[in-house]
């Protein structure tokens, strides 16, 4: 791939030519992430970085009560800061000189998930992936099927119904976007249904890390449901290293990321299928775009996903030596540090992502979308729950 | 999609060119360039763990 493709057309506006000015930005968020979660050996006059602090502050009498009652770590802390700076400090919007550097969130986010990799073997992958592929085809399949319905029963628009059955189904945001020019969806319409998926998301996010360890369920199990029933990749990423921060093969992010990965996967699918509902409807002929399984399968497949499978390869190669698999030799030592690195990367990404949840875009959901959304989202996000539950005896551990 | 209707702000939303969550100018470069970040990182790694 040329440099040119990783930006615009015009030199000026191309990735490369605008990282220097994402740097004020990115040290923003460094400094930010260095003062929560510290590094080893930081010690500034005392102070070893706000999570350290709160595992050792008393409160209501008890050592580390904020960490063992309120489970904050730094996942959720940099999340918070990062709201913090956009919806507090900054009146709603992240300063031009700061907001290239905020921008490269999502890089981070997606590098971080090729890095993952190296928790799996294609084995892990093989065994996991297929009880994935069952649980994610089947709640994905079941969601479109409700919104299609309630967005009938309820007098939705199509196209507004359309985008909403693949943002509640798949992948949020993504699945929203990719989805409105096949549907002929208006922007308000998908501004209506990104802020409808990003308000429940945020809300499971948040409280899912709590129910997990109130139910007792295991890294396995959480990661199961919240990779089913959470509906946007970061959210899913934020929510597993929120209730496990540890970066290891099976725990909470190793389990939800390949279910996350299945349903980024599922994108292409959900869009076509969508698209060939909403032509089946459609009396008018109009200019809209109507593409074939083949073209979408190419011009939407997420493209890092490779990445992934790449490190996976490599990992059950052995090329950065043992991968600490349980029940096999300990990890080495390139694996440790890949892992150290991921629990930064990720930082560095849901810092950023908490910066891009605006609480004033929030408000734009209303309506019958809202009624849908709530309805499917609740259903799936707790439907999700009870299958993790019933099928917990076969759930393969890695 | 009409290109004149605002999506979003400049939030995770937002499907406007200039105020997307993202440098790349789309996507499929933003994979491309996690894929070349991720390499780098790795790369790093190795070297730094070479006996």
């Amino acid at each position: 791939m040329s440099v040119q493709a990783m930006g615009s057309a015009s030199g000026k506006d191309s990735f490369l030519a605008r990282l220097p000015g994402a740097i004020p930005g990115l040290a923003l968020i460094v400094i930010t992430l260095v003062i929560i979660k510290g590094y080893p050996g930081m010690d500034i006059f005392g102070f070893k970085g706000i999570e350290a602090w709160m595992k050792t502050a008393v409160l209501f009498g008890t050592k580390g009560w904020l960490v063992q009652v309120t489970h904050l770590n730094y996942i959720l802390l940099g999340i918070l800061a990062g709201m913090l700076y956009r919806n507090v400090i900054f009146s709603g919007t992240i300063p031009a000189v700061l907001s290239d550097g905020f921008k490269l969130a999502r890089l981070m986010i997606k590098t971080g998930i090729i890095m993952l990799g190296s928790l799996y073997t294609v084995q892990a992958i093989v065994q996991l992936g297929s009880m994935a592929i069952f649980l994610i085809g089947g709640f994905v399949v079941m969601t479109i099927v409700m919104v299609l319905w309630l967005g009938k029963v309820m007098g939705l628009d199509r196209s507004m119904t359309g985008v909403l059955a693949n943002a509640l189904s798949i992948c949020g945001v993504s699945a929203a976007v990719a989805t409105s020019p096949a549907v002929e969806a208006k922007g308000a319409q998908v501004a209506y249904a990104i802020a409808t998926i990003l308000g429940f998301g945020i809300l499971t996010m948040f409280i899912s890390p709590f129910i997990g360890h109130a139910l007792g369920l295991t890294d396995l199990q959480y990661g199961a449901w919240v990779g089913t029933g959470i509906l946007n990749s970061g959210q899913v990423l934020a929510a597993c290293l929120a209730f496990n921060p540890n970066v290891a093969p099976g725990t909470a992010v190793s389990v939800g990321e390949i279910w996350n990965i299945m349903r980024v996967i599922s994108i292409p699918f959900a869009v076509f299928a969508v698209t060939v509902w909403y032509w089946a409807g459609q009396t008018s002929g109009t200019s809209a775009q109507k593409k074939s399984l083949g073209t979408l399968l190419v011009e939407k497949f997420p493209v890092f996903v490779l990445g992934f499978m790449a490190m996976v390869l490599l990992t059950s190669f052995g090329a950065f030596g043992d991968a600490g698999i349980k029940g096999g030799p300990p990890a080495s030592a390139t694996i440790k540090m890949l892992r150290d690195v991921m629990q930064w990367v990720f930082g560095f990404g849901l810092v950023g992502l908490g910066a891009y949840i605006d609480i004033k875009e929030l408000a734009r959901a209303g309506g019958t979308p809202l009624k849908i959304g709530l309805l499917v989202g609740v259903t799936k996000y707790v439907l999700a729950l009870v299958v993790v539950f019933l099928i917990k005896d076969y759930l393969v551990a890695i | 999609m009409a290109t004149n209707e605002k999506v979003g702000s400049e939030t995770m939303g937002s499907a406007d060119a200039k105020s997307k969550m993202t440098l790349f100018k789309d996507d499929r470069s933003e994979d491309w360039g996690a894929i070349i970040v991720s390499i780098l990182i790795v790369a790093v790694i190795v070297v730094i763990n070479m006996k």
